[in-house]
């Protein structure tokens, strides 16, 4: 297994109290495999990522459980010198924002090439072939010419390209994308989620996609992690999911999306608002908002019961897992 | 400024005909907003123009949800501004119950803006934080203050936060004690204030979480039935488009490239671009992953300071042929379809217009 997140556990501590972001979360990812991290904003799964990349600020930030295995080794336990040469080299991120992302006042070839530098020792003019190198790997056209502009020269597709140019550059095993695609148009976003899709094949890179967006999960993942409060409420694979969601919180995303195909009724809308970090409602954290809610959910907090068990194992955290299921 | 008709109780008296049902609320003409570009800091000299807008026209009625869908640049949302008069256009005209509002000003423009109001995207940035819920919704009284008298404004503010779904207690709150999926019901309510006839939507949606999404949408969607309104949708996101609209005007680059009925634009559309755009839409059906006629379209939007001749879509279009750059193709139901009886006889601006089924998977 090339990452094992482990009952990992993050909270911020704020003047207000103990916000609980990640509240025991476990998923793996396989090398040439594509998990998507589905949920709402508050959820816990950018947070999540963070911690996995270790660039989670800390403090207000703390992690006081849990463990996180990269091809074997638990990296929690590394010393950020060690952790320093993971980051970059063994695993990268790619942002939503690519503007924000990218520093405006050094051309891209410069941001590109600085990687070689740090990580490979490389002079200022091998970086510099290096960075015409990868841009041409992800499609930049005229990346000869281009690689002196700056980011603000670059439309917003092309700097989304840069970024995963970014993060392909030292070969990582393992990339990271959080909304990679949410601030761009939907024709753009259909380039960079197919360039995306291909460079992972080629690399063979275990990828972690991060979004909202049901369509997009749709689209290329393997397997899907579903959020809510800071736990992962299913797990499954990709397929299974969207013929029959077996939490009612899955379940009502999936209503709630209206359809390009036909014209639909009346939307079906989960009622009531995401919970507050500070106050998570005791039991099932979604039990307020929950149509299937009985009193065992207010008081127990639901394990993730089994719900198949091969060829990939397939979980739900609902007491009435059963029922969803099946109607 | 003679030429404008701002002859009050004229205006007044043809406000005050109700439209019936079906018959077309707001006309507009030939729409086009330039914005000049300059060069020079004294002496500014114009070099040049942005065409946000180019010549856009389309008729919303009575009681319909008109969507315009499009990405970004491509002009829609100064399409809104332009409707409520917040930007001069131009050139064109926007007729609303026969007068071009357009060319009204002061109290004429103050009486038209009454009836046609915005909800705008960002429920975080629209609400001003150091007012009240009930001072931002109460302000629209102290600029009309013919529909709520003094009074009665706390009573009237408390019955729209219920219409919204909201506690009416919470009156006397900050937008920061909102949601943002609450903070929009505070834009809708302000909306719905002046009881106007259209409300101009721009992506009131986008900024919201999926669960929360379809709260709002259920809740406009009521709001239509209840007090009879027309709605100009602006968004990005094609499949709530389609969910609320009775009509879809497709924009590229500053044009409609497309307009028709829900079914029309989704299940038949003709336009090139249409296709591109819905084939790029992420279907939540892993099944269609493979089995979707996918348009991978390269390279980006052109410049509209600089837009393509001809047709705009050209150099992004698989299909484009020489008769393409040379003549622009006109928004009409094209000539092949024209008298069938089949849905993609509807307007279409493209030469070769041609039926392609994008969104179900064969």
């Amino acid at each position: 297994m090339l990452l094992e997140v482990r009952d990992l556990h993050v909270e911020f501590h704020t003047r207000e109290g103990v916000a609980k972001a990640v509240n025991g979360v476990n998923y793996s990812v396989d090398a040439g495999e594509t998990l998507a991290v589905l949920g709402e904003s508050g959820s816990g799964k950018s947070v999540t990522a963070q911690a996995v990349m270790g660039i989670l600020d800390m403090p207000p930030g703390r992690i006081p459980k849990g463990e996180i295995l990269f091809q074997g080794q638990d990296l929690l336990t590394l010393k950020e010198e060690e952790r320093r040469k993971v980051r970059g080299a063994k695993m990268a991120m790619i942002f939503q924002d690519a503007l924000s992302s990218l520093n405006p006042v050094l051309s891209v070839g410069e941001q590109l090439g600085e990687m070689f530098i740090v990580h490979k020792g490389m002079s200022k003019k091998d970086a510099r072939a290096q960075a015409v190198e990868l841009m041409d790997r992800v499609r930049i056209p005229a990346a000869k010419e281009r690689v002196g502009q700056y980011p603000h020269q670059f439309s917003g597709g092309m700097r989304q390209r840069i970024m995963i140019a970014m993060a392909l550059a030292l070969e990582p095993e393992l990339i990271i994308a959080d909304e990679p695609t949410t601030a761009l148009d939907v024709t753009v976003q259909a380039q960079v989620m197919d360039l995306l899709a291909e460079l992972q094949r080629e690399y063979n890179m275990g990828l972690i996609l991060i979004t909202h967006d049901l369509g997009v999960v749709a689209d290329v993942a393997d397997k899907i992690a579903v959020m809510y409060a800071g736990r992962i409420v299913e797990q499954s694979p990709v397929h299974e999911i969207y013929k029959a969601p077996a939490h009612p919180y899955t379940r009502g995303l999936l209503d709630s999306i209206p359809r390009l195909d036909q014209k639909g009724q009346e939307l079906y809308a989960i009622k009531g608002l995401p919970p507050n970090l500070l106050a998570i409602p005791p039991g099932c954290a979604f039990n307020p908002r929950c149509p299937m809610a009985q009193d065992v959910c207010r008081t127990d907090v639901p394990p993730l019961y089994p719900v198949t068990e091969s060829p990939v194992p397939r979980t739900s955290a609902c007491h009435f897992w059963k029922e969803c299921l099946h109607g | 400024m003679a030429d404008f008709t701002n002859d009050e109780a004229a205006v007044a008296a043809a406000l005050d005909v109700p439209v019936q049902r079906g018959e077309p609320i707001l006309q507009v003409r030939n729409l086009q907003k330039h914005f000049p570009l300059t060069q020079g800091i004294l002496f500014k000299k114009q070099v040049g123009a942005v065409k946000a807008v180019d010549g856009v026209s389309f008729d919303l009625y009575q009681g319909e949800t008109l969507g315009i869908v499009g990405e970004s640049g491509c002009g829609k949302s100064t399409v809104a501004k332009l409707l409520m008069n917040l930007e001069r256009a131009t050139a064109g005209e926007v007729f609303y119950k026969g007068q071009d509002i357009t060319k009204l000003s002061g109290r004429a423009l103050k009486a038209v803006r009454r009836n046609i109001q915005m909800v705008f995207q960002d429920p975080y940035t629209s609400l001003n934080p150091r007012m009240t819920v009930g001072d931002i919704i109460g302000e629209t009284f102290d600029i009309h203050p013919e529909v709520a008298p003094k009074g009665d404004r706390r009573r009237k503010v408390q019955e729209l936060l219920d219409v919204v779904g909201l506690n009416p207690e919470y009156i006397n709150r900050y937008p920061h004690q909102f949601s943002g999926g609450q903070r929009q019901r505070i834009g809708i309510a302000r909306g719905l204030a002046l009881n106007p006839e259209i409300i101009i939507c721009d992506e009131p949606v986008s900024a919201l979480d999926v669960s929360v999404q379809a709260q709002v949408i259920n809740l406009m969607e009521k709001l239509q039935d209840e007090f009879n309104l027309s709605y100009i949708f602006i968004a990005h996101d094609l499949s709530i488009v389609r969910h609320i609209s009775d009509r879809v005007g497709v924009m590229y680059l500053g044009k409609l490239a497309e307009i028709g009925t829900d079914s029309e634009i989704y299940d038949h559309p003709t336009h090139p671009y249409t296709q591109a755009l819905l084939s790029a839409v992420p279907v939540p059906d892993p099944q269609a992953r493979a089995n979707r006629d996918r348009i991978i379209l390269t390279g980006d939007v052109p410049s509209p300071a600089n837009p393509p001749s001809g047709c705009r879509f050209r150099t992004r279009c698989w299909k484009a042929q020489e008769k393409c750059s040379t003549e622009q193709p006109v928004l009409a139901i094209p000539e092949r379809f024209r008298g069938l009886d089949t849905l993609a006889a509807h307007e279409s601006a493209c030469h070769f217009a041609e039926e392609r089924d994008v969104v179900h998977s064969g």
